[in-house]
């Protein structure tokens, strides 16, 4: 939120609050016009005020940079550039995996093997929290989750749109951030990233895999696929 | 993304300021008018000056000045029909 503008905002919106009132008083319809033509543009800026600043993309953008500087250079020596890509829960953490094999289970933070083949497994931290509506379908939650995290938390893109077909859930992001476009062709980027954590938790799953990515001039298709329900604890 | 919406506030408080003074001079009374063109201004910078992010506030500002102006030439209309 931007406070100089919502304070400019609400400071514009008394006056000419004011200002109609005396124009009232005093019979002068042209003034109580004016007034009301100040009023609306106060309102427009406190309006405005609550649109996402810059800070959050360029926060978002340095961490892209970093974890794709990072993640790339350990992939090339583990031979996993063309890996499954897959978040894994455990209790209340989370695992992003580089792997050969579709959601090993099985593995800790960090490098290792899992069934004869190497992985990387990033801790996430958990960005969102939300509360289901028994009334939802699970499409609509995802939908709901990538909503708060992609648009109202990042203004990461204009839109998000999910379907369920078929047991994957096909996630249409449109209108790209033009500075996030960057990283859409590397192994990570943060609209798969952001997507994938928010599946693990709007769906209660164990494990959510990225089965296929199609990227567009202003927006992308990701298609994930879901694996082994969690319990409840 | 903030040099479009700074761009965006300083044309449409421009275009309402020249558009609220020339009204005034010309001695117009009728509130309405003001309001009208205020909202056109505002319209007119939005399509020109489109903010590449608008949240859920933004959409419904959008909806209630087009439905504010959407009365007030609904009104004018009838006043021209049945006067």
């Amino acid at each position: 939120m931007n406070m100089r503008l919502l304070v400019l905002g609400l400071n514009i919106l008394v006056v000419s609050i004011l200002l109609v009132v005396y124009g009232i008083l005093i019979g002068d319809n042209g003034l109580v016009g004016i007034a009301l033509s100040t009023s609306i543009i106060g309102g427009v800026l406190v309006v405005y005020s609550t649109t996402p600043q810059d800070p959050s993309i360029t926060a978002l953008m340095s961490y892209s940079e970093i974890l794709t500087n990072a993640i790339i250079s350990t992939l090339e020596d583990l031979d996993l550039l063309e890996s499954q890509i897959c978040v894994i829960k455990r209790g209340n953490h989370a695992l992003l995996v580089y792997s050969k094999n579709p959601c090993p289970i099985e593995v800790d933070p960090g490098v290792g093997f899992t069934s004869g083949s190497p992985y990387l497994a990033i801790p996430l931290k958990t960005l969102i929290e939300f509360s289901e509506s028994s009334s939802e379908t699970t499409s609509t939650l995802l939908e709901r989750a990538l909503t708060t995290l992609l648009i109202e938390e990042y203004s990461a893109c204009r839109s998000v749109r999910v379907e369920e077909e078929g047991g994957f859930y096909r996630v249409y992001i449109n209108g790209l951030i033009e500075v996030l476009k960057q990283y859409l062709e590397k192994p990570i980027d943060p609209y798969t990233l952001l997507t994938l954590m928010a599946a693990s938790i709007a769906l209660t799953t164990r494990c959510v895999r990225l089965v296929d990515k199609r990227i567009m001039p202003d927006s992308i298709l990701l298609i994930i696929g879901v694996e082994h329900s969690a319990e409840k604890t | 993304m903030q040099k479009r919406l700074n761009l965006l506030i300083t044309t449409y408080t421009l275009l309402t300021v020249i558009s609220v003074i020339s009204l005034y001079v010309l001695g117009e009374k009728r509130v309405d008018v003001y309001v009208s063109l205020n909202i056109l201004a505002y319209y007119v910078s939005y399509a020109t000056l489109r903010p590449t992010i608008i949240n859920r506030a933004v959409r419904f500002l959008n909806i209630a000045l087009f439905i504010v102006f959407t009365i007030i030439v609904s009104f004018r209309i009838y006043e021209v029909l049945t006067s």
